[in-house]
């Protein structure tokens, strides 16, 4: 299953232009991003997932027992924080506590030297997808490839980290603003998923990931079969293809076809007439929807009331209403890992390294929670040509730590 | 009724029933002016609303046509021609639409699907089949037309082009709202309100004007005392009914003026009326004064003053039937003197021969008797002494006769003013029948029953007993001389209303009404013997106590006299 993944990840980013790899990185410059919340590396885990597979980062190997109840980690040496203080094993035992307790209620943490054994009473085979999100920081300082040197309410300046353990970033300095904050003078900015036009420099590029944000209906206060009928009654190509712009393709199921390899099974042809007749033989009240205050969510929210009226089902929008529009963002490249980092359910305890085991928890999830998958949404940016990044068969994030900018 | 409040009220009607006709013709005319008016003018504000939306109409297609002409809407037409991907021109419309203040605005692709809509962006894709109904949009105006919307349904004037693309058209359908906005930015002046009623609102009006041309499509108007509606349906392209214009034209300023106008005339009409009864008093005292005044005099007339003389104030009838008045009393006073003359002559006529008869009878045997001694004396003188004896004898008795004759006479002539005392008329009855009671009762004579029916109360009034006794032994007499073979005698008081009446009643044979008119003449008498100055005498006491006497009687059943006269005032 990975391996599939793998290789349409691969086969995707074939399909790119090419960032200009004969251009030599050098190092300076500042780059200006103007898309809020972009990923920049501040703080770092103990491991990360990197396309299907976990690899170290903080902590260079592990062990754990049959059990998974006790697991060691060997952390790396010669990291300090931003401050300059060395990275520890004791200085990462309050964050790491912070994010495992949620999870892990009697987890125990110890500390000695660069070593860190992590303990609980239950078994613990998903830690690594908890550690993976669990960011190192001691007083808000990371261990990340760039520092926060500004902040203000329009942008946020960040710092290259002279001392970073995987060496020092090309960027000097990368600015994260918004459209005020950036002055028109932003060498990255965000592509908004949306009719919402913006227009695209001559020369410059266009960078889009793969479908990896999902937008669907959550409805867990509707009736079940009002669910049914109008799953029945929405046609997501339209939306995917107008009202996306073509920034998204149509979801049947949690995860995308190129990571689960087999979202095909969830697939579905809209019929209204037997959506009509659902409603019909079941007579139920008028539903209510919350109506979302960003545009694009608003217009896809209009469109499903839309397709529910041809199917004789009258949608109210109403705060707190039965069905409410909910983006779920696919955080990891590992089906099972991104299933659970949903938060839709608890994880079964079941072997997830099978696309079978993976395929029931996903539908379970689907049915436990009322689930209407709609569309997974493409994270774009546009680049200017001074931009480069590292050559990157990663098609799911933009590392600025790869990127560089020419005079 | 008096004639001056005859003459009065007649004026003051006729004035009155002028004014009435003439303000009822003024208010009826000018009600019929001012309806007229209103007519007229909402006659003209529904002209003129209708020209306000063709007027609307006609900016909606230049608007329309102006998107037509737009680089988005051409080279989307262009584009159309070839393979397209239409979806980079879903939110066309929404910024054409507030670049033209277009509140629709809907690009239908050839195949009919919406490319984009503005005022219902989620529906691209979705079919408006009616616009493949029209060959010939381009030569069209705009209509009105019930609009979708995701929150209900609106009324907009719309307005179509189609522009060439490949082997079809481009739609561009495009309008504005025709709602309360609308309605605000019709002309209106004071007193106009404007309500528009969609036909195709589920809930209805409870305007039964409204419901009335819901059911029968039609231009209407009514009217009643506050406002004047007039209802305009309006229609869609295939003339189904889309809403219901209501023009409300407030008619209070209308009413008020007819307010102002009547009350007017009616404080005219009150003044007038007013002034028609001051100047009809006023005419009716100076046309009935000369009548009055006649009047007056002719009332004096009938309370005796026959010399009373009328005013002639004018030329006219009425002066004309004074002066006749005046002539009618002159020869009434000249005939009444002249039958005063001629009773007095006839009444002197009458003393004369009664006292002629009563004269002559003592005359007569006077004469004989000296005659008789004339012969005596003559013929035989040894029978004189004897006859000188008995006719000296009869002179002397006839002579006693002349005397009371003449003491009679005397008596009435020179009767005195009463001396007024209290007096009881029952007392008076008493002593009178007292005073001939003897006389009915002697032998011989025919039995006379006499009675007393007194009064209760005793009668007293200001008299002069004497003079009272003498009137009542009058009348008593008179009734025993009345029943000669006897009968009944009645003596009677009563009082009543302030007066005190005494009667005397006989069973006699009674008296003609000829008779008892001529009764109280002095000297008239229906007795063979009688000075006939008794009922005179009574008449004259009568008189001077302002009494009254009258008499009623019955031929064969007998007479009752019957004297009226003054109760004295109680408490004297």
């Amino acid at each position: 299953m990975r391996l599939r993944a793998w290789a349409w990840l691969a086969l995707a980013s074939l399909a790119l232009k090419p960032l200009r790899a004969e251009t030599r990185p050098r190092y300076g410059g500042a780059l200006t991003v103007e898309a809020p919340g972009f990923p920049v590396s501040v703080f770092e885990t103990l491991v990360r997932w990197n396309r299907a597979t976990i690899e170290p980062l903080l902590a260079v190997a592990w062990q754990h027992d049959p059990d998974y109840k006790r697991w060691r980690f060997s952390l790396r040496s010669k990291v300090k924080f931003h401050d300059g203080e060395p990275f520890t094993a004791a200085s990462a035992v309050p964050s790491l506590g912070a994010a495992l307790k949620a999870t892990y209620p009697d987890v125990a943490i110890e500390a000695g030297g660069q070593a860190l054994v992590i303990k609980s009473s239950q078994p613990m085979p998903d830690l690594l997808d908890l550690l993976a999100q669990a960011a190192i920081s001691r007083n808000d300082i990371g261990t990340g490839a760039f520092r926060i040197a500004a902040r203000d309410p329009q942008h946020t300046t960040f710092a290259a980290f002279e001392d970073y353990w995987g060496g020092r970033p090309y960027l000097d300095n990368v600015t994260l603003a918004d459209a005020a904050g950036a002055h028109g003078r932003a060498d990255m900015f965000d592509l908004p998923v949306g009719p919402q036009r913006r227009i695209v420099p001559e020369g410059w590029t266009t960078w889009s990931s793969v479908p990896k944000t999902l937008l669907a209906i959550e409805g867990a206060r509707a009736d079940p079969s009002v669910l049914k009928a109008l799953a029945l009654a929405i046609d997501r190509a339209p939306i995917a293809n107008v009202l996306a712009q073509h920034k998204a393709e149509p979801a049947f199921g949690l995860l995308p076809q190129w990571l689960s390899g087999y979202e095909f099974l969830f697939e579905s042809v809209p019929d209204v007439a037997r959506a009509k007749q659902m409603i019909a033989q079941s007579h139920p009240a008028p539903v209510t929807m919350d109506l979302p205050n960003d545009p694009f969510l608003r217009s896809v929210a209009e469109r499903i009331a839309l397709n529910a009226r041809d199917a004789g089902m009258a949608i109210q929008f109403k705060p707190s209403g039965d069905l409410r529009l909910v983006e779920l963002p696919v955080e990891t490249t590992d089906p099972a890992s991104a299933l659970a980092l949903m938060k839709l359910g608890d994880r079964p305890e079941v072997d997830l390294t099978k696309p079978e085991a993976v395929y029931q928890f996903e539908r379970m999830l689907i049915e436990s929670r009322h689930i209407i998958p709609l569309l997974h949404l493409r994270k774009s940016y546009a680049i200017s040509p001074k931009v480069h990044f590292q050559p990157s068969h990663d098609q799911f994030e933009l590392h600025l730590e790869d990127a560089w900018i020419e005079p | 009724m008096s004639f001056r409040a005859k003459v009065f009220l007649s004026i003051t009607a006729t004035v009155v029933l002028a004014v009435w006709i003439v303000a009822a013709v003024v208010t009826a005319l000018v009600s019929q002016s001012f309806e007229r008016t209103d007519e007229q003018r909402t006659a003209a504000l529904v002209s003129q609303i209708q020209r306000e939306i063709e007027r609307r109409g006609a900016d909606v297609v230049r608007r329309v046509e102006a998107v037509v002409s737009s680089d988005v809407a051409q080279r989307l037409a262009v584009n159309l021609g070839g393979r397209v991907d239409t979806s980079q021109y879903f939110g066309q419309a929404q910024m054409l639409a507030a670049e033209q203040s277009l509140d629709f605005l809907e690009l239908v692709g050839p195949d009919d699907a919406i490319i984009s809509s503005a005022e219902w962006p989620a529906r691209f894709g979705y079919k408006e089949d009616w616009l493949a109904q029209s060959p010939n949009w381009n030569a069209q105006g705009a209509f009105l037309r019930k609009e979708d919307l995701a929150d209900g349904s609106a009324l907009g004037l719309i307005a179509v082009r189609a522009v060439k693309a490949g082997d079809g058209f481009l739609y561009v359908a495009g309008g504005q709202r025709l709602d309360q906005e609308f309605l605000a930015s019709l002309p209106a002046t004071g007193g106009i309100r404007f309500e528009l009623f969609r036909a195709f609102d589920p809930t209805g009006s409870a305007n039964p004007l409204v419901e009335d041309v819901r059911r029968q499509p039609r231009e209407v108007t009514r009217v009643t005392a506050a406002s004047s509606v007039t209802a305009i349906p309006l229609r869609g392209r295939d003339q189904q009914l889309l809403a219901i214009l209501l023009i409300e034209s407030s008619r209070a300023e209308l009413a008020n003026l007819k307010k102002y106008i009547q009350g007017t005339a009616a404080a005219v009409g009150a003044a007038g009326v007013l002034l028609a009864l001051v100047l009809s008093f006023w005419t009716a005292s100076r046309v009935t004064r000369p009548l009055r005044n006649l009047a007056a005099s002719v009332r004096e007339v009938a309370l005796g003053k026959w010399d009373t003389r009328a005013k002639v104030s004018s030329s006219d009838e009425v002066g004309q039937l004074a002066r006749d008045f005046n002539g009618m009393t002159e020869q009434l006073v000249a005939q009444r003197d002249r039958m005063i003359q001629a009773e007095r002559v006839a009444a002197w006529r009458e003393l004369a021969r009664r006292l002629a008869h009563e004269l002559k009878n003592p005359l007569f045997p006077l004469q004989i008797t000296i005659e008789n001694l004339q012969r005596a004396r003559a013929s035989s003188p040894e029978q004189f002494d004897e006859v000188f004896r008995e006719s000296t004898s009869t002179l002397l008795a006839e002579l006693g006769h002349l005397k009371t004759i003449i003491g009679r006479f005397s008596d009435f002539a020179k009767m005195p003013a009463p001396q007024l005392e209290r007096v009881d008329v029952n007392q008076i009855a008493r002593d009178v029948l007292q005073l001939y009671e003897a006389q009915l009762t002697a032998p011989g004579r025919p039995k006379v029953e006499a009675a007393l029916e007194l009064s209760a109360e005793p009668g007293v009034v200001q008299a002069d007993p004497e003079q009272l006794r003498r009137a009542l032994s009058n009348l008593v007499l008179n009734a025993l001389d009345a029943m000669p073979q006897g009968g009944r005698l009645v003596l009677r008081t009563s009082g009543n209303d302030g007066r005190v009446a005494l009667e005397v009643s006989d069973t006699g044979e009674g008296l003609t009404p000829e008779e008892c008119e001529r009764l109280f003449t002095p000297y008239y008498t229906t007795k063979l013997h009688g000075t006939g100055l008794g009922l005179a005498i009574v008449q004259s006491v009568v008189s001077d106590h302002k009494g009254t006497i009258t008499v009623r009687s019955q031929r064969g059943e007998g007479t009752t006299f019957r004297i009226e006269l003054e109760a004295e005032a109680s408490g004297r």
